[in-house]
C-alpha cells in the first residue's frame, strides 16, 4: 500500500533535482509563509490598537508566572521535537517515541496553564465608575432578597447569573416573607410594572427568567391588550391573544408570526407600488438618469391596502415585583426603565442594586487622562474621586501611595542634584520620575503593602501568580466596597469586552493555542506509525521534520507573544 | 538536512541542547530586565529602553530557533526565497495601519459625489 502511494506521489522521499528539496518541505514552508503573514497581521493590529488607544493601555497587568512557565515548556518541546526527529534518522524508534511523548506532554501542560490563565480572567471583575476611576477585584456572593437587600453576606467569591437558587426567607426589614437568591452581588434589581416585548427578537431563555421569577413571587404577568392576526385587508381579523391572558412563549410566538405575516403583506404592497411608480416615471422621463428619477419617487402609504403590523406587545405585572437581572443580559437602564438584550423593555423603578467588590487594584489613570483633556488639574480630580470619599481603606492606601511616590521622586531628584552640582533647575529636567501608570495606579501589591503598614513587604518576585484572593494574609488587605448602581458606568469580567487589550490578547493567544493543539495531534499521530518506520523510515523522518518545522514556528510566535503581552 | 552521517547527527544533538539552554537563559533575561528594578533600562517602569531590549532578546531567541532548529543555516535557495517573501509581506502589513490616516472615509452624497 505504502509503495503504491510512493509511486503515485512524487518527491516525498527523495528530493527533486531542480529544487534539491522534497515536496512536503516546500509545502510546509509555503504554509508557514502564510502563517507569518497571519500572525504578522495580528501583531500589526496589536501595535495599531496600542499606539492609537484613546485610554491608558494596560501595561504589565498579566501575572507573569503562567506565561513564563509556558515559555519554558515550549522551548523544552522545541528541543525534544528536534531530538525525536534525530532519533528517527538514527533508526531508534523507542527513543523517537520517548522524545515525541515528552513533546506532546509539553503541549498538554501548555494548554493546561492556558486554561488556568483564561479561567482567572473570566473570574476577575473590572468596573469603570462614572468618574472614570477603574476598580479591579472579585465579586462577593450573598443572599439577596427580592427587594435588593443583602440578607446574609457570605463574602464568598461566587459568580452566578440571574435568579440562582431562589428560596423563601425572611426580609431583614420586617416579618413579611420574601424570596431570596444566593448570587454574586452584581445584579440589577428592577421593580417592574409593565413589560414590552420586541416581537422581532423573542428569545425563550430570556423569557424563562421572567416567567420563573414571576412564579417564584406568585405574581401574574398578563397581556395588556387584545392582539389580532390579519394577513390581508378585507379578511376578518382573528383574535389570537386576549387582554388578561397569561404571558407564555407560545403566545409570543403566535404574535410574532402574525406580525411577520402582516409585514410580509405590507412589504409586497410597497414593492408593487414602487414598481408601478418606477415604470410610470421611466415612461414619462425618457433619457433622464435613473438616480435623478429615483429622488422624485415616493410612495403614498395611505393609498396602499396595508394591514396593522405591530412589532411589540405589552404585558403587566400584578402585583408589582422586583426582577433580578444579570447585568450581562441588560442592554441599558435608567431610574425608570430597563432594556434587556432581547429587546424587552421593563418599565418601573430601579431598586438598590449594589455591586459588592473585593478590590485588588485602583486605577486613576483614565480619570487623569479625562481630567487633562478637560483642562482640570489631574491631582485635584483624583482627590475628588468617588472611591476616596466612600472607602476609608482605599483613602488610607491612597495617602500612603502618595507619600511613597513622593519619596521615590525626591530620591531621584537628589540623585540628579548630585550630577548637576546643585543646579535644581537642571536636576528637575534630567531627574527620573515615577511614571503616570505607577503614580496613579495602586496595584494589589501596593494595597497589601499599605494595608499591612509595611509589615508585609512584597518583593519583585512575589506574586508572579497575580492577585491571589485565596491567600488570606494578602486578601485581608483588599478593601471591600459596595458600589451603588448609578456609580457604575461600565463593568465586565476581564474578557474581550473589557478593553481592546484583552480582545487582542484572547485573539492572538487563542489562535496560538489552536496551533498548539493542531500541531500536537499531528506529531502525536507519528508515534503510532511503526509500520511506516519499518517500511520507509526516510519518509517518516521527512514527515516528522515537516511537522517539526510547524512546531518550531509555533514556538517562534510565542517567543514574541510572551514579552509583548506579559512584560510590556 | 542538518547532518548526513550518524556521527554528525549526534554532534548536532549537543548543539540543539545548547541552543535550548540559550533560549532558557534568554527567557530569564527577558523577565529579569522587566521585573528586577536594578536591571530596569531607561526611565522608571516600562519605557522605550525596555521595549528595545525586550524585542532584541526576543529577536535573538527567534533567530536561534530559525537558524538551528528550523535548519535555516543551511537550507536551499527556494526556502530562503519563500521565507524572505513572507517576511517582506509581513513587514508591509505593519505599514497598512498608516493607510487609516491617509484614507479618511467621508460621506459626500449618495449618487452625486458631493454637493
Amino acid at each position: 500500500m505504502n509503495e503504491k502511494i510512493l509511486d503515485e506521489i512524487p518527491y516525498i522521499v527523495n528530493p527533486r533535482k531542480d529544487t534539491g528539496l522534497f515536496n512536503s518541505k516546500i509545502g510546509i514552508w509555503l504554509f508557514l509563509a502564510s502563517e507569518v503573514m497571519l500572525f504578522g497581521g495580528l501583531f500589526s493590529g496589536y501595535i495599531f490598537l496600542r499606539v492609537y488607544a484613546d485610554y491608558p493601555w494596560p501595561e504589565r497587568v498579566l501575572p507573569i508566572l503562567p506565561g513564563l512557565v509556558n515559555t519554558f515548556i515550549l522551548i523544552a518541546s522545541s528541543v525534544t521535537v528536534v531530538f525525536a526527529w534525530a532519533m528517527l534518522k538514527l533508526g531508534k524508534w523507542n527513543m523517537f517515541r520517548l522524545f515525541m511523548g515528552i513533546t506532546i506532554a509539553c503541549a498538554a501542560i501548555f494548554m493546561g496553564f492556558k486554561v488556568v490563565e483564561y479561567k482567572a480572567k473570566f473570574e476577575h471583575q473590572g468596573v469603570r465608575l462614572a468618574d472614570y476611576t477603574i476598580l479591579e477585584g472579585h465579586l462577593h456572593a450573598a443572599d439577596v432578597d427580592s427587594h435588593g437587600h443583602i440578607v446574609h453576606d457570605s463574602h464568598g467569591h461566587d459568580a452566578h447569573g440571574e435568579g440562582h437558587d431562589a428560596h423563601k426567607g425572611h426580609d431583614d426589614h420586617g416579618n413579611k416573607e420574601a424570596t431570596t437568591v444566593h448570587t454574586s452581588v452584581n445584579n440589577i434589581i428592577f421593580d417592574a410594572k409593565k413589560l414590552t416585548f420586541d416581537l422581532t427578537k423573542v428569545d425563550e431563555k430570556y423569557l424563562e427568567t421572567i416567567l420563573e421569577q414571576a412564579a417564584t413571587h406568585d405574581a401574574k404577568v398578563t397581556f395588556s391588550k387584545d392582539v389580532f392576526s390579519q394577513s390581508e385587508p378585507g379578511v376578518k381579523p382573528v383574535k389570537i391573544i386576549s387582554a388578561g391572558d397569561e404571558l407564555s412563549y407560545e403566545k409570543l410566538i403566535a404574535a410574532k408570526e402574525a406580525f411577520v405575516a402582516a409585514r410580509t403583506h405590507n412589504a409586497a404592497e410597497r414593492t408593487a407600488e414602487l414598481r408601478r411608480l418606477w415604470k410610470e416615471s421611466k415612461a414619462e422621463n425618457e433619457g433622464v438618469a435613473g438616480w435623478k428619477q429615483a429622488q422624485d419617487i415616493a410612495i403614498d402609504t395611505d393609498k396602499l391596502a396595508l394591514v396593522p403590523a405591530k412589532s411589540s406587545i405589552s404585558a403587566t405585572v400584578e402585583p408589582h415585583i422586583s426582577f433580578v437581572f444579570a447585568p450581562q443580559k441588560v442592554k441599558s437602564y435608567n431610574a425608570s426603565s430597563l432594556t434587556r438584550k432581547d429587546g424587552t423593555m421593563v418599565v418601573g423603578s430601579l431598586q438598590k442594586s449594589p455591586m459588592e467588590l473585593g478590590i485588588d487594584a485602583v486605577d486613576f489613570t483614565f480619570l487623569v487622562q479625562q481630567a487633562e483633556e478637560m483642562g482640570i488639574d489631574p491631582d485635584d480630580a483624583v482627590e475628588k474621586a468617588w472611591i476616596l470619599s466612600h472607602s476609608p481603606a482605599v483613602k488610607a492606601a491612597w495617602e500612603e501611595h502618595k507619600k511613597h511616590v513622593a519619596a521615590i521622586d525626591e530620591a531621584y531628584f537628589q540623585e540628579a542634584l548630585k550630577k548637576t552640582d546643585g543646579d535644581e533647575e537642571k536636576a528637575r529636567e534630567i531627574a527620573n520620575h515615577v511614571p503616570e501608570v505607577e503614580k496613579y495606579r495602586m496595584t494589589w501589591k501596593d494595597l497589601v503593602r499599605y494595608g499591612s503598614h509595611g509589615e508585609i513587604n512584597l518583593q519583585w518576585y512575589d506574586g508572579f501568580k497575580g492577585a491571589n484572593h485565596k491567600n488570606e494574609e494578602w486578601a485581608a488587605h483588599f478593601p471591600d466596597i459596595s458600589i451603588p448602581r448609578e456609580q457604575i458606568a461600565f463593568e465586565s469580567k476581564f474578557t474581550p469586552r473589557w478593553n481592546n487589550y484583552y480582545a487582542i490578547y484572547f485573539t492572538i493567544t487563542g489562535l496560538h493555542g489552536l496551533h498548539i493543539i493542531g500541531g500536537a495531534i499531528v506529531l502525536g499521530y507519528y508515534m503510532f506509525c511503526p509500520n511506516m518506520f519499518r517500511k520507509n523510515p526516510t519518509w517518516l523522518a521527512n514527515r516528522v521534520e515537516v511537522a517539526g518545522l510547524f512546531w518550531h514556528f509555533v514556538d517562534l510566535v510565542w517567543i514574541f507573544l510572551f514579552p509583548i503581552l506579559y512584560l510590556m | 538536512m542538518a547532518a548526513d552521517s550518524p556521527e554528525a547527527l549526534k554532534k548536532q544533538l549537543k548543539l540543539y541542547a545548547a541552543i535550548g539552554g540559550c533560549l532558557f537563559i534568554g527567557t530569564i533575561l527577558t523577565v529579569a530586565v522587566a521585573v528586577v528594578p536594578a536591571l530596569d533600562f531607561g526611565d522608571r517602569g516600562f519605557s522605550q529602553g525596555d521595549l528595545v531590549i525586550g524585542l532584541l532578546i526576543a529577536s535573538v531567541k527567534a533567530s536561534l530557533v530559525m537558524y538551528i532548529f528550523m535548519h535555516l543555516n543551511h537550507e536551499k535557495k527556494l526556502i530562503y526565497l519563500i521565507y524572505g517573501m513572507s517576511g517582506f509581506f509581513a513587514i508591509c502589513l505593519y505599514f497598512l495601519t498608516k493607510l487609516s490616516f491617509i484614507d479618511p472615509i467621508k460621506y459626500v452624497g449618495f449618487f452625486t459625489g458631493g454637493e
